[in-house]
């Protein structure tokens, strides 16, 4: 078997398996009632699982969720204050075997191609983990519309203006 | 009485505005409420109307206390305040009915129409108030006062703005409302209006009523005598008669003075009935604009 | 019934004069500038959608706010110096209902304002997120935080000499609780501005159309700022009454 034979396995083994990191590992999957295909308005949930692992508890765990845009020539961390109001999870302790459950709503604000990832770490800092990536595409959805806005912003100052030439 | 005022006195601001006002007001009399400007005319009047509150002194109004039962009071009271005010939108006409309807009455429209009627307005009824001269505002003015036909009548200023017919027309009103039974307190500048309506007058002078009462014997107590030129037509059959002292004759013009204690109009039916040729007659001295001054000239007694 | 009555003339002098079209006209044609910003940039993503309707709650309720404390200022101190008070004050309607009619007549303002707007919010929003709840927010939360400053203008035109001085005073309280729009989230987070937030009618409402239409939190998470609204609605309120009842002429 050649070096790279074994890289590749090993990629694929790695890809397969939860994020490790020491004590504590994440796996993350998208919600099952996700829309295939969603668009600007929609809304997606990502679930994740925290497990100690390591010989010890882990204290002061604190789970959090990161979005980036990942379109060519647009790449850019999102700022999560429009499209979640659940932003982190956290555990006093976490024991040897011990899992975090969460789920993490997302209401989809822009059009765009993103990678989700749940990273978790202790207070005293000695352990940090990170979920496999999530991608996901929000279809562009068209939101001002001229036809509506025009008419109105027409048709209104018209009429008040003719009940004034009418009291006149 | 309609009104009584009994040594009222009154702040505003802490400013003393009336010191001692007295008023008495009956069934079928137009009181004149005369006084230069910032004697305290309108405090009084806003006195009887509940909208001050007197520091002392007693004030009844319908035999009621009008800052405690306001409601009461103008239920049966008719107002026509100095500066009048209309919804510019309105037609007269509905405007009448609005207030009609705040007083707790439904008035239909020949009802409205015979309203506006009795003020000269029923031409102009369909047309804005916005489009009404001020002689019309001041005639849409008395008619919402005797909208609910009050037995009292509070009028500040009432012709102002009209026209000599106009105010003929007024007058006219409220010497037939007097006849009526209907007390009317009038407060106005013009001393023309006062002389042909007002029986009873009281001045005000800073803040103080310094004279009330029957117009006759209070230009008689004045001393002042009543001094009139007459341009007659020929030679008077007598040279004297009783209460008229002849002073003076210039061409067809005599200066006489009339007894203070004389009615003029009485003296005119004397002479006429006993032959004078009269053919005008001027004031010159000694009416009621005399005693005004006089009056409020003085210091208060 | 007299309430009914001088409500009604009150809605009359809006709607049936010109002076009263003209202020709607104004509050039509500045929707309608916005409106007209908005369609020039057809690259708005959903989240500028519902600031869109955020900040047109927020502009309808400053519109609001302005036109109710007018209606509330001329309803006493103009319809004073026009000499139509005192006649209202001298029927048999009591000053509480002579008040409340008054009262009514910045409430149908207000109604009318909130219909004119509608259409417009419905526009911009309909596309969007939260259309409903920014609706629904504009009326729970914009409605206390309007009648308040309605209820502002009648006391100051009540207790002060003039209309012009009580609309001078009006506007400085109105332009002071408005300047949550104006000013940048980092600015309201200093100690004072954030003692100011908690107290500002105004950006309690601000806040929830934030909340309700930005982040799509439901109106049962707005208990907070609904009880400050009410409180200004009380305390405006109790203002208009107290100062209505010393009027003498």
């Amino acid at each position: 078997m050649r070096p790279w034979h074994i890289a590749v396995i090993l990629t694929l083994i790695l890809e397969a398996m939860p994020a490790c990191a020491g004590d504590l590992s994440i796996e993350l999957a998208p919600d099952a009632k996700n829309p295939p295909a969603p668009q600007m308005g929609d809304n997606l949930s990502f679930h994740s699982i925290i497990r100690s692992n390591g010989p010890t508890a882990v204290d002061g765990v604190i789970a959090w969720l990161s979005l980036v845009q990942i379109d060519p020539g647009r790449e850019q961390p999102v700022d999560l204050e429009d499209w979640s109001a659940h932003k982190a999870v956290t555990a006093a302790a976490l024991h040897t075997g011990e899992t975090l459950e969460a789920d993490w709503p997302l209401r989809l604000i822009q059009a765009g191609t993103y990678r989700v990832v749940v990273s978790a770490a202790s207070r005293d800092g000695a352990t940090l983990a990170t979920s496999p990536f999530a991608d996901f595409i929000v279809r562009e959805k068209p939101v001002v519309e001229s036809r509506r806005v025009l008419p109105v912003a027409f048709t209104i100052p018209v009429l008040i203006g003719m009940a004034m030439l009418w009291r006149r | 009485m309609l009104i009584e005022i009994d040594r009222l006195r009154l702040s505003l601001a802490g400013v003393p505005i009336l010191r001692a006002v007295r008023l008495s007001l009956g069934e079928g009399e137009i009181y004149g409420l005369l006084g230069p400007n910032g004697a305290g005319k309108s405090t009084t009047i806003a006195a009887v109307l509940g909208l001050l509150v007197p520091e002392s002194g007693t004030v009844r109004v319908l035999g009621r206390d009008p800052r405690r039962e306001p409601r009461a009071v103008h239920a049966r009271l008719g107002v026509l305040p100095e500066q009048g005010g209309f919804y510019d939108w309105m037609t007269a006409e509905r405007y009448l009915g609005f207030f009609a309807r705040l007083y707790g009455r439904s008035l239909s429209a020949s009802t409205l129409g015979d309203r506006l009627a009795r003020v000269g307005l029923m031409p102009r009824r369909g047309q804005a108030i916005g489009s009404y001269s001020r002689g019309m505002r001041q005639r849409l003015a008395l008619a919402r006062a005797l909208l609910i036909d009050p037995p009292l009548l509070i009028l500040d200023e009432p012709t102002n703005g009209l026209d000599p017919r106009g105010r003929r027309d007024i007058h006219d009103i409220l010497l037939a409302l007097a006849d009526g039974g209907v007390g009317i307190l009038l407060s106005t500048h013009l001393l023309d209006d006062v002389d042909r309506l007002c029986r009873r007058i009281g001045i005000i002078a800073e803040g103080r009523t310094v004279a009330e009462g029957n117009v006759v014997d209070l230009m008689g107590a004045n001393s002042s005598p009543q001094r009139f030129r007459l341009r007659l037509t020929g030679a008077p059959p007598c040279a004297e008669i009783g209460n008229v002292t002849i002073l003076a004759r210039d061409g067809d013009w005599w200066t006489i003075d009339i007894d203070p204690a004389w009615n003029p109009e009485a003296v005119w039916h004397d002479l006429f009935c006993g032959g004078w040729p009269i053919a005008e007659i001027r004031r010159e001295s000694g009416g009621l604009e005399d005693l005004y001054l006089a009056l409020t000239e003085r210091p208060a007694a | 019934m007299p309430i009914l009555l001088i409500a009604g003339k009150e809605t009359g002098e809006l709607l049936l004069s010109v002076r009263g079209l003209a202020w709607l006209l104004v509050l039509s044609v500045v929707l309608s500038g916005f409106g007209f910003l908005l369609v020039s940039d057809t690259e708005l993503s959903l989240l500028d959608n519902a600031q869109v309707v955020y900040d047109m709650a927020g502009i309808i309720t400053a519109l609001g706010c302005l036109l109710a404390l007018i209606v509330g200022v001329d309803t006493i101190a103009g319809e004073r110096e026009r000499g139509s008070l005192v006649p209202l004050l001298l029927t048999t309607v009591s000053r509480d209902g002579i008040l409340l009619g008054k009262l009514g007549g910045v409430a149908v303002a207000w109604v009318v304002i909130y219909a004119l707007a509608a259409p417009y919010l419905w526009a911009v929003g309909s596309t969007g997120q939260n259309l409903a709840d920014g609706l629904l927010g504009l009326a729970l939360l914009g409605t206390p935080v309007v009648l308040g400053f309605g209820f502002l203008g009648m006391g100051l035109g009540a207790c002060l000499g003039t209309a012009r001085t009580g609309l001078l005073i009006g506007l400085i309280v109105l332009v002071l609780a408005a300047s949550p729009l104006l000013l940048g989230p980092s600015l309201r987070q200093s100690a004072v501005g954030r003692a100011f937030d908690a107290i500002n009618p105004f950006s309690a409402a601000v806040n929830a159309y934030d909340a309700m239409i930005i982040d799509s939190l439901p109106i049962a998470a707005q208990v907070v700022n609904l009880a400050v609204t009410a409180a200004w609605f009380a305390l405006a309120l109790w203002f208009a009454r107290a100062s209505f009842h010393r009027i003498a002429r």
